[in-house]
């Protein structure tokens, strides 16, 4: 068995994430998020060997919802897959099918309307039926479970949950594809209503609209296409039990067990890691996954906004979490940073650790490290 | 950035639109002798003899080995609070039943969330009436006297619930779109039928959009394509199933609009269903027929039915 190729993301394309993009539908924001893609990209839509796509029929309300969206996603007699996960993970398997040498060439699509329905809903589809379900235990119970775990035992601070919260939307706010409005004062999230104690109003991520894509190429392709291609040198993923209430109380495990992969492929230490985009289902949780990425302390997730590595400079899934695609809008943020450091007040960028997460309570988490 | 019309002339509010599955879950002997169970007022758990864990309520595995060497067992209806929350649905708390290994999440009842502290007893509230579910335990109450339980075996255990209906209905409200928006308007405002003229070949796609599928290059202009078109494929629906809009028998088929290069399928009716397949076949011209509500839908066109002066003289070559 030979060295795996190397893989990179030569291009980034996405629409703005918004509450609802009421006048557009799914083919919409997919026809032209690709059609964007590929201008300029120097690749044509005959030279991509295969697209894979992330989506949720529950979300998108029809099932096997990518059929219906071929075309807009230029998969016309193309070999095409759809992963019901993150769009991240629809990277993996692009970015693994090129590694092996299958293909030269990928094309990744993520997208979501959660506009369109009920996100309670679409999260208690997910809930055991027989035990959890009939309790009204979903996504939000879950969530505030987890996070008064986080500071029960977890060693977190819930004073710090809405500074999480002022600090995403305020870098969302400069984040040109994020539609944000009015961004909420501090005093606004503390005092805000409890959605699930002890996470308040504000203090769950805020579900949008919207469609990301990218392209992957080999490591021969790569060099052709861009000057600045980033290379993918790790990957990891895992999932946690599907009950809640077994899992271990206070830290996001299966996040440490995907990050630990992913490090160990590439050798990337997150201590001296450059950026991180990650994915937080609620301010806890975005801090949970920092000290499972290791880019803080256990207990600390708030110090590593002060650290050395930049955090979520786009505001992260607090402000949009357009589920499905969160991950995949992670990559592609954190690329845009590597690419042109110099729009973010960076310097020396070297690497990245991108995070997506899914299902009820965080059960599943995906971690790529990034090179340039 | 992103090109998506971003403003478009026809403000159509979202379709709005219920999937209704009609589930038939399967619990398992271990969900299924709980739900069971419940109704003689015990609370049915599970220990692994492998691993040795016990786990409440009862599962077909070890939530830690996977091990799936399980006897069944019942559990005391007393434990501990280990974690809270308060949503929209109420007091919702992890509890770890008194001799469990894990723990299970519930409501709790009589009480409000400044009475609650991580560590203390509570003791399971049975419902009035069984349902054959969790429900039959109403949730936990604060019980700080409850005495320890234990585990013990399950005697004479009850046949499990074979299955539990579980009606899901998922509502959605679909946005039509600046491509989509126009057809219906058009459709639902004038009985028009409009499409975009194809870019990878002659003749127009419906639904309209705004790349063609195959070249996947800009589509051009609208158009409005007339009301008659030729059967492509059809059935006759026998089969009686859920979700249909009228009785068996009926035609579906697949009618190629004069003009278009797609196929658009609806009902053809006005004949003689019991000379269907000789009536209509691949070939047969068709024409709209039009209802007299403007919904905006496909519905708008009642049904299509032959052209008989268009049909006749080719009738037997087919």
């Amino acid at each position: 068995m030979g060295n795996p190729n190397r893989v990179a993301v030569v291009a980034c394309a996405q629409t703005e994430l918004r509450a609802a993009w009421s006048n557009a539908q799914h083919v919409d924001l997919i026809s032209s998020t690709v059609s964007n893609l590929l201008k300029g990209s120097g690749v044509a839509l005959a030279d991509i060997d295969f697209v894979i796509d992330s989506g949720s029929d529950v979300l998108d309300g029809r099932s096997i919802s990518n059929c219906g969206f071929l075309g807009a996603m230029g998969a016309h007699h193309k070999e095409e897959s759809r992963v019901e996960e993150d769009g991240l993970w629809a990277a993996s398997y692009g970015i693994n099918k090129i590694a092996a040498g299958a293909a030269e060439i990928g094309l990744i699509i993520a997208y979501s309307k959660p506009s369109e329905s009920d996100v309670s809903l679409f999260y208690a589809s997910q809930v055991e039926p027989f035990y959890q379900r009939p309790v009204g235990f979903d996504h939000l119970a879950a969530s505030g479970l987890q996070a008064q775990q986080y500071v029960v035992r977890g060693g977190g601070r819930e004073a710090d949950f809405a500074k999480v919260v002022v600090r995403s939307w305020e870098k969302a706010s400069g984040n040109p594809h994020v539609a944000v409005g009015q961004v909420p004062s501090h005093d606004e999230i503390a005092a805000g209503e409890y959605v699930a104690s002890p996470l308040r109003r504000h203090m769950m991520s805020r579900p949008v609209d919207g469609c990301v894509a990218i392209l992957l190429a080999s490591a021969d392709v790569a060099r052709r296409l861009s000057a600045t291609p980033v290379w993918v040198t790790g990957m990891g993923s895992a999932m946690d039990s599907h009950a809640f209430a077994v899992r271990a109380p206070g830290r996001v495990e299966a996040c440490e067990v995907a990050a630990k992969a992913a490090f160990a492929r590439s050798g990337v230490d997150p201590r001296t890691v450059s950026l991180a985009e990650v994915s937080g289902s609620s301010a806890a949780g975005e801090m949970m996954v920092l000290e499972a990425l290791g880019l803080a302390k256990p207990g600390q997730g708030f110090e590593a906004y002060g650290g050395s590595t930049a955090i979520n400079l786009s505001g992260g899934a607090l402000p949009a979490d357009p589920i499905m695609a969160t991950g995949l809008v992670r990559l592609a943020e954190a690329c845009r940073q590597m690419t042109v450091p110099g729009d973010y007040g960076l310097s020396n960028v070297k690497s990245a650790i991108v995070h997506a997460t899914g299902g009820v309570g965080m059960q599943s988490h995906c971690v790529f490290t990034l090179e340039v | 950035m992103l090109q998506a019309p971003d403003t478009y002339p026809i403000d159509r509010p979202p379709l709005k639109s219920t999937i209704s599955m009609a589930y038939t879950l399967t619990p398992g002997r271990a969900a299924g002798t709980f739900m069971v169970e419940t109704g003689k007022r015990r609370f049915v758990g599970s220990r692994c003899v492998s691993s040795g864990l016990v786990c409440v309520p009862a599962q077909d595995f070890c939530p830690r080995t996977g091990g799936a060497d399980i006897e069944l067992v019942v559990a005391p209806e007393a434990g501990t609070l280990t974690g809270f929350t308060q949503t929209a649905a109420g007091i919702l708390a992890t509890i770890r039943i008194d001799g469990a290994d894990f723990d299970f999440v519930h409501k709790i009842v009589d009480s409000s969330l400044v009475d609650l502290k991580i560590g203390a007893r509570v003791q399971a509230v049975w419902a009035d009436a069984s349902t054959q579910s969790i429900l039959d335990i109403s949730g936990f109450q604060l019980a700080p006297n409850a005495p320890i339980g234990k585990i013990a075996p399950l005697s004479d255990p009850a046949d499990p619930l074979p299955m539990k209906p579980y009606p899901l209905d998922l509502h959605y409200e679909h946005a039509f779109g600046p491509f989509y928006g126009r057809l219906f308007d058009e459709i639902g405002s004038r009985h028009r039928i409009m499409g975009v003229r194809s870019t990878s070949g002659e003749g127009v796609l419906i639904p309209p959009r705004e790349f063609d599928d195959i070249s996947f290059t800009r589509t051009g202009t609208w158009v409005t394509l007339p009301d008659t078109g030729t059967v492509s494929a059809m059935s006759v629906i026998h089969l009686e199933f859920r979700g249909q809009k009228e009785p068996p028998p009926y035609i579906y088929a697949e009618i190629q609009l004069d003009g278009a290069v797609t196929r658009l399928i609806h009902s053809i009716k006005g004949i003689d269903m019991s000379r269907a397949s000789e009536l209509v076949k691949p070939g047969t011209r068709v024409r709209a027929v039009w209802s007299t509500s403007r919904t905006g839908s496909l519905s708008d066109i009642s049904h299509f039915e032959p052209i008989p002066e268009l049909n006749s003289a080719n009738a037997t070559d087919m």
